[in-house]
């Protein structure tokens, strides 16, 4: 009985959290992608996010032992996330290039090295964080391990421009007159032989 | 008696053949994880993209394991990161290998979860929903009263038959978390009005690196895309509903299927997929067709003449 009972404590902790970082996630989503929702709601939203977050920690100082070990558990349960996955709207990808630059003038183009499909939708995923990252040093450190691997693969390059764009993706009906999915320019990196720090050109 | 009914619903009388579905279903889904990421294991997880990763984490909490904990362990022992980014990729295939035919199926279930976690926390970056779904599946694994009686732990060892009420609680467990999931995904899709004209069913299809299929193929299904993305809603959002009845649970259950067939199908999602009518077939599924035993009073007699 004393069992049964300190089972069913736990899962309505468990229910619990898992209730309110979707929530979150979900309030987060709404204050910021266009949605079938009057603009007022975005503040609404985001409010409601605020007081959320707050009353689960997430406000306190990245030290704190309480803060932490909620942190923990939630990541050895898979549930530090909610799951509006491709809601409210599909977001638009990005596309990492590299230009490959040799001795004698000649250029190259090159994508991220990967050699199954699997793989694929991970970089796909490391490509999303790189574009939507706000930070600029994690950003170049990133790119810079993806262009690293490229420059293995081609010792004899003598300088890489690593370029990330976003996807704009046609609509059914520009897709039927002719439009295909096109790029915008976001940074670009260059890195020489050298081992002097990439100099980033912002769009 | 309202204390009475909780604790009915909470700790239902249930077999174990919604365990054996989920542990070799997981199983199964962790040796095709291994396997279709093995050439691009060690790019994916050794190097800066790792320690970044790691570093970000830590910002988080210090306690979550991940592969820098091995790999500073091995280090003391002079043992190369390649080295221990394989032995763990090795570890989580032979865990994946153990589960499926029910060897050591506790130690099994939490070496897989561990070594899961671990590859997925330290490819941050490159982790999607898929490895939440399969750490959320592992960790209920583990904390189930495993073994199944279709492993191979009870057909050599002598066991006895698992409290009935705590394998009740385990799947109510998992049926409840499900309901959560699909509910807060249908109710984020239908606030998006992409999801109820069917551009958001288009630009799934299209989106790098999810274009499986050509788009001069899709053009000509444009008029299945916004009745698509309603389903899609109708099928996520109304889940937590449906599912309860005996009289809806059927069709409800084939549509989550199908849908991710679908999602398999036509964007190469095949690991999330799977993992995901895993858990739903062992969530929902045992229990929904009729046992043998029934059938075979169905067939003619023959003593008689």
């Amino acid at each position: 009985m004393r069992r049964k009972f300190v089972y069913a404590a736990w899962l309505a902790l468990q229910l619990l959290l898992i209730i309110s970082f979707s929530c979150r996630d979900t309030l987060h989503a709404l204050a910021e992608g266009p949605t079938i929702l009057p603009d007022s709601f975005k503040d609404v939203a985001h409010k409601a996010e605020t007081v959320l977050s707050t009353s689960l920690g997430q406000e306190l100082p990245a030290s704190n032992p309480a803060r932490q070990a909620l942190a923990t558990y939630l990541h050895v349960a898979g549930i530090e996330a909610g799951y509006n996955y491709f809601a409210p709207n599909v977001p638009s990808g990005y596309k990492l290039v590299f230009e490959l630059h040799y001795r004698d003038g000649r250029v190259e183009y090159e994508l991220p090295s990967i050699t199954t499909a699997a793989a694929g939708l991970r970089i796909a995923g490391l490509l999303d964080y790189i574009g939507r990252t706000r930070s600029d040093p994690v950003r170049e450190i990133l790119v810079k391990t993806l262009a690293q691997s490229v420059w293995r693969e081609h010792p004899d390059v003598e300088g890489v421009r690593a370029i990330l764009g976003s996807i704009a993706l046609p609509s059914v009906r520009e897709y039927e007159h002719g439009n295909r999915e096109s790029y915008e320019f976001l940074y670009a990196y260059d890195f020489s032989a050298t081992s002097e720090p990439a100099k980033p050109h912002d769009r | 008696m309202q204390a009475f009914r909780t604790r009915l619903f909470l700790f239902p009388p249930e077999t174990d053949h919604w365990l054996a579905i989920l542990r070799v279903g997981l199983g199964f889904e962790v040796m095709l994880y291994s396997v279709s990421l093995r050439n691009d294991w060690c790019y994916l997880l050794s190097g800066i993209t790792r320690k970044v990763a790691e570093a970000l984490l830590s910002l988080e909490s210090h306690f979550v394991p991940t592969l820098g904990w091995f790999v500073a362990l091995a280090a003391q022992l002079g043992v190369r990161e390649e080295r221990v980014i394989f032995l763990a990729w090795l570890g989580l295939f032979a865990s994946g290998c153990a589960l499926l035919v029910g060897v050591a199926c506790r130690f099994s279930a939490i070496a897989a979860w561990l070594l899961h976690l671990c590859a997925a926390k330290s490819g941050g970056f490159t982790s999607y929903g898929m490895d939440n779904f399969l750490t959320i599946g592992l960790f209920y694994l583990m904390l189930s009263p495993l073994p199944d009686r279709f492993s191979l732990d009870w057909r050599l060892r002598d066991w006895q038959v698992r409290d009935p009420q705590l394998l009740g609680f385990w799947r109510r467990v998992l049926q409840l978390h499900l309901c959560i999931i699909y509910f807060f995904s249908g109710l984020a899709k239908c606030f998006g009005s992409g999801w109820w004209n069917g551009s958001s069913v288009w630009r799934a299809l299209i989106r790098p690196p999810f274009n499986v299929i050509n788009p001069e193929i899709l053009v000509t299904f444009k008029y299945v895309f916004p009745l698509a993305g309603v389903l899609v809603c109708l099928l996520e959002f109304g889940y937590p509903i449906f599912i309860w009845s005996t009289r809806t649970r059927k069709i409800w259950l084939l549509g989550v299927c199908t849908m991710h067939v679908a999602i398999a199908v036509a964007m190469g999602m095949y690991l999330f997929s799977l993992v995901m009518i895993v858990l739903n077939v062992a969530a929902f599924g045992t229990g929904l067709f009729p046992e043998q035993g029934k059938k075979i009073r169905l067939q003619p007699e023959t003593t008689a003449a």
